[in-house]
């Protein structure tokens, strides 16, 4: 049984895709420090470009392996949905650091601020404008990717393309409305505990909006080049997983970063 | 009511114990006090009457409060730039 088990799995061919990976990752992280200190982003951005590459090469790869030559096996498909909920899980946790960051000043706000949350001197966003709006077109994103997934797994190719389409531009609309919230708040990241949570809190979810729009073009474009069937969708499903998840840390940051009285 | 307050000045040491702030981190004690008596202080004088009450707040956050914290939040208050409500 076991001799079987291995026979339906597969070894992946050398790639230096790790290795660049992880470069990159150093190359962006003090690329990042150095330009705090010598105000040059030349590091930074040489790591940028090879995470770029590494991006591309390594998912045409996996398309390649899965597509193209079959290795993804019912087996394999089960190792890459466990390897998308534990790093789905571990994004959970990196939002609930800062969640609990902002808990931490807000449930017990020192003198220094006043103590009072939101803290003197602050002006809050108004939840009931663009940050409600804001969820209203994640919740929107959320339907019509089940209704791109549904179309996929009926083998209904152009309704599929239309409502990932509209998923993505979705995800576009989001990020220009939180661009403009941006440029338009009355406080900044330097404003104290509540700027730095704020934006710190609501950057990182607004880079992962931008890396689930990227993931779903992505598949629009195998989707348009018949890769997907509709039993074997897997990045597809990995990127509807993706976002949802992304959904809901916004809903949560919707109910305690936006609301007037922070606690 | 001057005189219990006269008296219980008179008899003053130190702060009491306050229930409100049972545990080792007493920030909170002095911040409050001094927020206190500077409300009181602001409240009796507009109503124009004798501020002897306050003196109270003013004992407690004296004794409790570092003089960095008060000098500084007395510079803030010249300022207009004191976070806290008075």
């Amino acid at each position: 049984m076991a001799h079987q088990a291995h026979a339906m799995l597969y070894s992946v061919d050398p790639s230096p895709s790790p290795l660049t990976g992880a470069v990159a990752a150093l190359l962006m992280t003090s690329g990042l420090a150095i330009s705090m200190h010598f105000h040059t982003t030349t590091l930074m951005s040489l790591g940028l470009v090879l995470l770029l590459l590494t991006m591309y090469q390594s998912s045409r790869d996996i398309i390649r392996e899965g597509t193209f030559q079959g290795h993804h096996t019912p087996p394999v498909q089960k190792g890459l949905r466990y390897g998308m909920i534990l790093f789905i899980t571990s994004e959970v946790f990196f939002f609930l650091g800062f969640f609990s960051a902002f808990y931490h000043s807000s449930l017990a706000p020192t003198p220094e601020l006043g103590g009072c949350s939101p803290p003197t001197g602050i002006t809050t966003l108004n939840p009931f404008e663009v940050p409600l709006l804001n969820t209203a077109v994640l919740l929107a994103s959320g339907v019509t990717v089940t209704s791109a997934h549904h179309s996929i797994m009926e083998g209904q190719r152009k309704q599929a393309i239309q409502s990932l389409t509209l998923t993505i531009l979705l995800g576009f609309y989001f990020t220009a409305l939180q661009a403009m919230e941006y440029y338009e708040a009355p406080f900044t990241i330097a404003d104290g505990v509540y700027g730095s949570t704020f934006f710190v809190a609501t950057g990182f979810h607004g880079l992962h909006v931008i890396i689930g729009s990227t993931f779903f073009a992505i598949c629009l474009l195998r989707q348009a080049q018949y890769h997907f069937t509709s039993d074997h969708h897997f990045g597809f499903e990995a990127a509807a997983s993706y976002s949802h998840s992304c959904l809901m840390s916004y809903d949560s940051s919707f109910t305690s970063l936006f609301t007037d009285e922070a606690s | 009511m001057a005189e219990d307050i006269k008296a219980k000045l008179d008899q003053y040491r130190t702060a009491p114990f306050d229930a409100r702030f049972p545990n080792q981190n007493q920030t909170r004690n002095c911040w409050s006090n001094y927020l206190d008596y500077h409300r009181c202080q602001k409240a009796l004088t507009a109503k124009g009457v004798d501020i002897t009450p306050c003196e109270w707040y003013r004992r407690v956050y004296k004794s409790l409060c570092p003089m960095s914290w008060v000098e500084k939040w007395d510079g803030q208050r010249d300022d207009g730039s004191f976070p806290g409500k008075i």
